[in-house]
């Protein structure tokens, strides 16, 4: 029964999150709706970090550049690639089927009208050319996929890297990436940002209700889907042999070795599949925002989800996605500035102070997390009464049968 | 670029010849039983620079890979970027004018000394404790601000000198309370990986540091005033061109070559303190002590050297250290509580490149990092893009540096015998 | 039936000539005691035949496959397993899980229910049982050098290398090794131990092979080689000329 309190807060938990967005009805829906969504968003890249990290001990600091690769490159895909049912004349074109794909030329930040480029000037010319444009799930699906390429190898590279040398090397990966991103202009426009679709560009029904593409509700339940999705994925690998191998290959890599694991290959298939899901993150927050830039890749980003991660308990992904939902609400509901004394404290830039203290204090005294044990209590918390238990019972069995032959 | 097909196309060439040659080689002495330890690099370094030609010698006779073959190639291979670039960009300033590559040479020596100073306090963390501080960018952001702090806020009108020993004794006092509270665990084998629990909780310190200057001290940027004034004067009076010109704010040599005085002084301190640093190592009881515990922990221990003592000291000493390299550079730089990033990346560059744990790689590690952003600010056609790659450089020569040798320059192979692999 | 032949086996460690041309065979369940001075080669040859590292010549083959240019994980699913001179438990997994990963990497085609039982059978003969949920951090160092045998029974290899297994151990641990030995022995598997306790190998093996600077100078029932004069002198080198 006590093993099973843990779930049944997972499954109180979830459904309030199902359940929230119809019964909140107050003013600052869109704000609140937004936070969760963000949360989410946070908890899918804490709880695949903790795979990573805390399951197979790949302290990879890249994490984000893999977020990163699947958020550009579905906003590459949207942004260059189009389909008109007309040759333009004017793009590099090819036709399938009937169906004319045009690959927009790069035009960088340069023109502040946006018009400039070869598709906006065919429109312009012949307002009769139907022009659509790749559809967000095939853009979405692209980026996971890329995400798990680098993911896959950037596994086989750091093969022999252990610890220090791992964090450095991802870190590396993840700052080049920044800075290539930052510095191709033509390409990704920088600073300025690209902008894509929304996920449901052309709005939604659902339940005989339709929502347009600025609703908080679709994105808000895609967003919760994927982190159930990856949830499922990764308890269905925890429980499977992969779960058992990767903690394995932890805890004594030669000795997993030497057992018959195939270390390598457990090694590149979790950087795989961890990024994989890193950048399906990226890639729906990228189309959920409307416009993404280099900054999704600062360290500060990696920083909080390796902090929500640890705080939840790096060991746990489950500890680390709620940690990670939890702690950002938290982080949002302390934003309000107050003042004392006459000085204003401004609660903005405080809250991340606190944050940090927390992420210290959590690794010194508690370093499963501060989720993490709570679950253990239930699920684990029975382990030494019954060891003391067995051993009794074969005690006592023992004995039992020396009386019985003396 | 002219010809940026050239220049691709030689590259393309160098990074293929170099892929099969670090495969090639290390897979050869394998074979033939022997040492590998640097099969990886000089295979990479000689395809790259010799194509098939280069590989083959060292294909056939397995040759000892001593220092010569070690560095021969890799400057040769620098050597044929340069000269590749040069055909296929010759109009390119670094190409054309000798001055410019003299100056750029030149501030990319001093600014790669200061660099190397501060990945010095890195790489002495690292050879006592074990561990990456991720905090180093923030002790230098730390150093700064205090130094205006101190100068011109709190006591304004305090020499510049009071300044600078104010922020690196507060920054001292920081590190060794902080190793205090949060490492010591890490020494009592409480803690199953401590080299991930220390990259975290500094990383924890650096979060924690970083916003609480930004919220005490506001997101604007400050600078401090220049510490000293040059004096003028052209030496000699009537040559041309005059071989040492200084105005207050700068030296100019031979007319063309212009280092500005903060600086010259910073790099100038740099290596006053690197003495001093040198000296406390090498001929003080504690200094020794420090060393010995950096070689082994357990002998040092028996020896009578209490290493926890020493690990609070190395970790302050280390973030002492860049938060001089800060105190120094925030008269030349404006300043922001995000001002430590870039330069924590350029020391993990370095301290990589110069091998975990070495003193001295760090330092001419420190200058190579100096040297290569001052070629790559200077040369790439495009300004702003090159601005924009300027953190890439050095994580680029990080990320070669892993896979090609990952014991760095001066690396030994398990660097500080504290905690186990790396 | 088992078969494992070592062909002439060299390895050079830069100048340093390890393995001297090592050869020898273990058919059907033999319990072989490897014994030599410090430096002789035994922990070279372990690694070599566990695939860690590859000999500079020579063969390996293990019941006609041949492994010595394979991976360690290889070598151990071709079914040759070993433990380590240092105790290697994964520790924060539990004993259950401990002995699971050998017995899920080799993929018997075994169900969960299957493995199980085993696991059962292992503990109970290990006296471990009671600890089957406790995290391997939290045993003894005796019982984690039993865990370690345990997941040897689990992995099931024909042949098993048991590195210094009685170093360090008290007697009553002892005894449920040597019926460790006994009771895989008796299930048909090759065994080669390798200890400097000479009194137990001595008393336990069939055969000794004796290792001195990378030659093997004897191959033989234990009594026979306790009076090769060869071993006498690797041995006892100086001892026998004060006795002369």
């Amino acid at each position: 029964m006590m093993r099973q309190v843990p779930n049944i807060a997972a499954v109180l938990f979830l459904g309030v999150l199902v359940a929230f967005p119809f019964v909140y009805t107050a003013g600052d829906y869109d704000y609140v709706m937004h936070v969760l969504i963000t949360a989410f968003f946070y908890a899918i890249l804490a709880s695949s970090w903790s795979m990573l990290a805390g399951y197979a001990g790949q302290f990879s600091f890249g994490h984000m550049g893999f977020m990163g690769i699947g958020a550009y490159t579905t906003a590459l895909f949207c942004h260059y690639l189009w389909v008109a049912d007309a040759p333009t004349g004017l793009c590099d074109e090819v036709e399938i089927f009937g169906t004319w794909f045009i690959v927009v030329d790069a035009i960088g930040v340069t023109s502040s009208t946006l018009t400039q480029d070869c598709l906006r000037e065919a429109l312009a010319a012949d307002p009769a050319l139907s022009v659509g444009r790749m559809p967000v799930l095939l853009g979405i699906v692209l980026g996971t996929v890329m995400g798990g390429l680098a993911g896959f190898l950037i596994g086989l590279l750091v093969l022999r890297l252990r610890a220090a040398y791992l964090a450095l090397f991802t870190l590396g990966f993840s700052e080049i990436l920044k800075a290539t991103i930052s510095a191709e202009i033509e390409v990704t426009r920088g600073q300025a940002g690209l902008e894509l679709p929304s996920l449901y560009e052309s709005g939604i029904t659902l339940l005989g209700t339709t929502y347009d593409k600025t609703a908080k509700l679709p994105p808000y339940f895609t967003m919760l889907g994927l982190l159930l999705l990856c949830l499922g994925i990764l308890t269905w690998l925890a429980r499977s042999r992969f779960g058992l191998f990767v903690r394995a290959l932890r805890e004594d890599q030669d000795a997993a070795a030497a057992l018959g694991v195939n270390t390598t290959r457990y090694k590149v298939l979790v950087f795989t599949i961890t990024c994989a899901m890193a950048a399906a993150a990226g890639a729906v927050q990228a189309h959920y925002i409307g416009i993404i830039t280099p900054n999704l890749l600062f360290l500060l980003q990696m920083s909080l989800v390796v902090a929500m991660a640890v705080i939840g308990g790096v060991e746990n992904f489950f500890a680390a996605a709620v940690g990670a939902i939890i702690l950002q609400v938290m982080l949002e509901l302390l934003r309000n500035s107050f003042e004392v004394g006459g000085y204003e404290i401004d609660m903005t830039i405080w809250r991340l102070v606190f944050f940090g203290l927390l992420l210290m204090i959590t690794l010194r005294f508690f370093r499963n997390g501060l989720l993490a044990p709570m679950i253990e209590y239930f699920t684990r918390g029975h382990v030494a009464k019954e060891t003391v238990a067995r051993r009794q019972a074969a005690e006592a069995a023992f004995e039992a049968g020396r009386e019985a032959g003396r | 670029m002219e010809s940026p097909l050239l220049f691709w196309g030689v590259i393309l060439w160098m990074i293929v010849w170099g892929a099969v040659g670090s495969v090639v080689l290390r897979r050869r002495y394998l074979h033939r039983d022997l040492d590998t330890t640097n099969t990886v690099f000089v295979g990479a370094m000689s395809g790259a620079a010799l194509g098939p030609v280069g590989l083959a010698p060292l294909w056939l006779t397995t040759p000892k890979l001593g220092n010569l073959l070690i560095i021969a190639p890799a400057l040769l291979t620098v050597f044929l970027i340069a000269v590749a670039f040069s055909f296929a960009d010759p109009d390119n300033i670094c190409v054309t004018s000798s001055g410019f590559v003299a100056s750029q040479a030149v501030n990319g020596l001093i600014i790669g000394i200061i660099y190397g100073f501060m990945a010095l306090g890195l790489t002495l963390i690292f050879s006592i404790l074990g561990i990456v501080s991720f905090a180093h960018g923030e002790f230098y952001m730390v150093g700064g601000m205090l130094v205006y702090f101190i100068s011109a806020v709190w006591l304004p009108g305090v020499p510049p000198l009071v300044a600078v020993m104010g922020a690196c004794a507060i920054a001292f006092l920081i590190g060794a309370v902080f190793e205090r509270l949060m490492l010591t665990p890490m020494y009592r084998g409480k803690i199953d990986r401590p080299v991930e629990y220390g990259i975290l909780v500094t990383f924890g310190l650096a979060f924690t540091m970083q916003y609480f200057v930004q919220a005490v001290a506001g997101a604007n940027p400050v600078k401090a005033q220049r510490f000293i004034d040059f004096p003028r004067m052209r030496w000699p009076e009537d040559s041309d061109p005059i071989w040492v010109k200084t105005s207050r704010g700068g030296v100019t040599l031979f007319e063309q070559v212009s280092v500005s005085n903060p600086r010259l002084i910073a790099a100038v301190t740099c290596v006053l303190v690197l003495l001093a640093l040198m000296y406390l190592l090498h001929r003080t009881w504690t200094g020794k002590a420090l060393r010995a515990v950096s070689q082994d922990r357990d002998a040092a221990a028996i020896a009578g050297i209490n290493p926890d003592r020493m690990n609070m000291l190395a970790f302050a000493l280390g973030g002492m250290i860049a938060a001089l390299a800060g105190a120094l550079l925030v008269q030349a730089f404006s300043w922001l509580p995000q001002v430590g990033n870039i330069p924590a990346m350029r020391s993990f560059v370095i301290v990589v490149l110069g091998g975990l744990g070495s003193l001295p790689g760090a330092f001419l590690g420190g200058i190579m990092v100096g040297l290569v952003e001052a070629a790559g600010t200077g040369c790439i056609p495009d300004a702003q893009k090159a601005a924009s790659y300027i953190p890439a450089y050095g994580m680029i020569v990080l990320t070669l540096t892993l896979l090609l040798r990952p014991t760095g320059m001066f690396g030994r192979r398990f660097a500080a015998g504290t905690h186990g692999k790396f | 039936m088992i078969h494992l032949t070592v062909r002439n086996l060299h390895k050079h460690f830069g100048g340093n000539h390890v393995l001297k041309g090592v050869g020898f065979e273990v058919k059907g369940a033999e319990l072989i005691g490897l014994i030599g001075p410090n430096g002789a080669g035994k922990t070279t040859l372990t690694n070599i035949l566990d695939g860690a590292i590859k000999p500079t010549s020579g063969t390996v083959y293990l019941n006609g496959e041949r492994i010595d240019q394979l991976e360690p994980y290889e070598v151990a699913r071709a079914g040759l397993g070993r433990t380590f001179q240092v105790t290697r438990s994964f520790r924060r997994m539990t004993v259950l899980e401990n002995l699971q990963v050998p017995a899920l990497a080799m993929d018997r085609g075994e169900s969960r229910a299957e493995m199980r039982d085993k696991a059962h059978d292992v503990l109970e003969f290990l006296t471990m049982e009671h600890l089957r949920n406790e995290f391997a951090q939290a045993l003894s160092g005796g019982q984690q050098k039993l865990l370690e045998l345990g997941r040897l029974l689990m992995l099931d290899p024909d042949v098993i290398i048991l590195d210094e297994p009685f170093a360090g151990v008290h007697p009553k641990l002892m005894e449920i090794i040597y019926a460790y030995i006994r009771r895989v022995n008796e299930a048909g598997k090759a065994i080669i131990i390798i200890s400097h306790q000479m009194d137990s190998i001595f008393s336990l093996s069939e055969r000794l092979l004796v290792l001195n600077f990378g030659d093997l100078i004897a191959d033989g029932p234990p009594e026979a080689v306790k009076r090769d004069p060869a071993v006498i002198e690797a041995y006892l080198g100086s001892d026998e000329e004060e006795e002369a």
